[in-house]
């Protein structure tokens, strides 16, 4: 007589069996025996003592922990001097002169949004990114936004942004995007996505 | 092993923002439970132990990608297994697989001994012992096992039928083989 396999036991612990093995499960008494030690293994592991580490590792981890937070404090020292330049140089260029460049301004604004767009499919949301990396994107995304302030402020403090002041914030955008999705990409091709 | 464990959303927060007190509560809460899990799958305390470390450095790192959508154990747990697996991944690299179940079998199970659970769960292959106890004890599907492990539902499957073949055979449970 031919019994059931352990494929096929586990197939009807989990209610996907044939109905062979159905059928014969009902007819054979040594299979009922096989399927009910399978329970009695599962129930025997779910009771196994609960195993605890021998060595505490708590230190090296709050040591990460620190040394990680002093890699940050010294990353916002940096994004704020990063954005403190980026805001001299834009009142600097406020009183410069050059080539007004219309046709420039709508191509970088054609590349900063077809970048947003790329962006939007490599945002990290719930996904796992290393400490480097967060840090380096937040900073990329510090600076992305001191320049939307300043396009939005030189806009709403009445009169035209002079075309060309976009035109270098809308280039500096850009620039920061691309570094921006430079991160993200090598982040995604890390882990294979 | 089913924990119930709940911390509150204030401690996470804290953690989040870098409290190192927070973020130690949260790692006394989890440590044996990430250390059973990873223990029962890896074959020695050393590399158990490893992998604890290793699941807290990754947690501390991506603690604010957690957004509260599953439990704060489903999601470190998540992590743990995925670096328990991948520390079997790198032991395979080294060795096969099968010669080390040989090995160990030979080793430590001689013929007609019966042997205790615990022994048993050991002389399973890496593979074999971390598909059990991620189905059969933390209730992970095949699919989601054969995701962590980048192999099929399928080969999880064969796995789970082949670690318990073994155990049947190991722990002479009576039961006539099929």
């Amino acid at each position: 007589m031919m019994h059931c396999t352990m494929d096929d036991l586990l197939a009807l612990r989990a209610g996907e069996a044939s109905m062979w093995a159905r059928q014969h499960l009902g007819d054979c008494g040594i299979c009922r025996s096989a399927l009910d030690a399978v329970y009695q293994r599962v129930a025997a592991m779910k009771a196994l003592p609960v195993l605890a580490p021998a060595r505490d590792r708590w230190p090296v981890v709050r040591t990460a922990l620190r040394e990680r937070r002093r890699a940050g404090r010294a990353w916002s020292v940096v994004g704020l001097a990063a954005a403190a330049a980026l805001a001299g140089l834009v009142v600097f260029r406020s009183g410069g002169a050059g080539p007004l460049n219309t046709d420039e301004l709508a191509t970088l604004k054609q590349q900063s949004a077809a970048l947003e767009s790329e962006l939007g499919y490599l945002a990290p949301n719930d996904r796992v990114m290393s400490g480097r990396e967060a840090a380096l994107g937040g900073l990329l995304e510090d600076q992305i936004a001191v320049i939307d302030g300043e396009l939005g402020h030189v806009g709403l403090s009445g009169g035209p942004v002079p075309v060309v002041d976009r035109v270098d914030l809308w280039r500096e955008r850009v620039d920061l995007m691309q570094q921006l999705y430079t991160v993200r990409v090598t982040r995604a091709s890390s882990m294979g996505l | 092993m089913a924990v119930s464990l709940v911390v509150p959303d204030i401690l996470v927060a804290r953690a989040k923002a870098g409290d190192e007190e927070a973020f130690e509560a949260l790692y006394r809460a989890f440590e044996t439970p990430v250390y059973n899990l990873v223990r029962r799958i890896l074959r020695t305390p050393e590399d158990a132990e490893d992998v604890l470390q290793d699941t807290f450095l990754e947690v501390m790192r991506s603690i604010r990608s957690y957004r509260g959508d599953g439990t704060l154990w489903g999601w470190i747990r998540q992590i743990a297994a995925s670096k328990a697996l991948m520390r079997i991944r790198r032991e395979q690299l080294r060795s096969t697989d099968e010669l080390v179940e040989e090995a160990a079998g030979n080793a430590a199970a001689p013929v007609g001994e019966r042997i205790d659970l615990e022994r048993a769960l050991e002389q399973l292959s890496h593979t074999a012992r971390a598909v059990v106890w991620l189905h059969d004890v933390e209730g992970y599907t095949h699919e989601e096992i054969a995701e962590m492990m980048g192999k099929t539902a399928s080969f999880s499957k064969s796995q789970l039928a082949r670690a318990h073949q073994r155990l049947r055979g190991l722990l002479d449970e009576g039961v006539p083989a099929s």
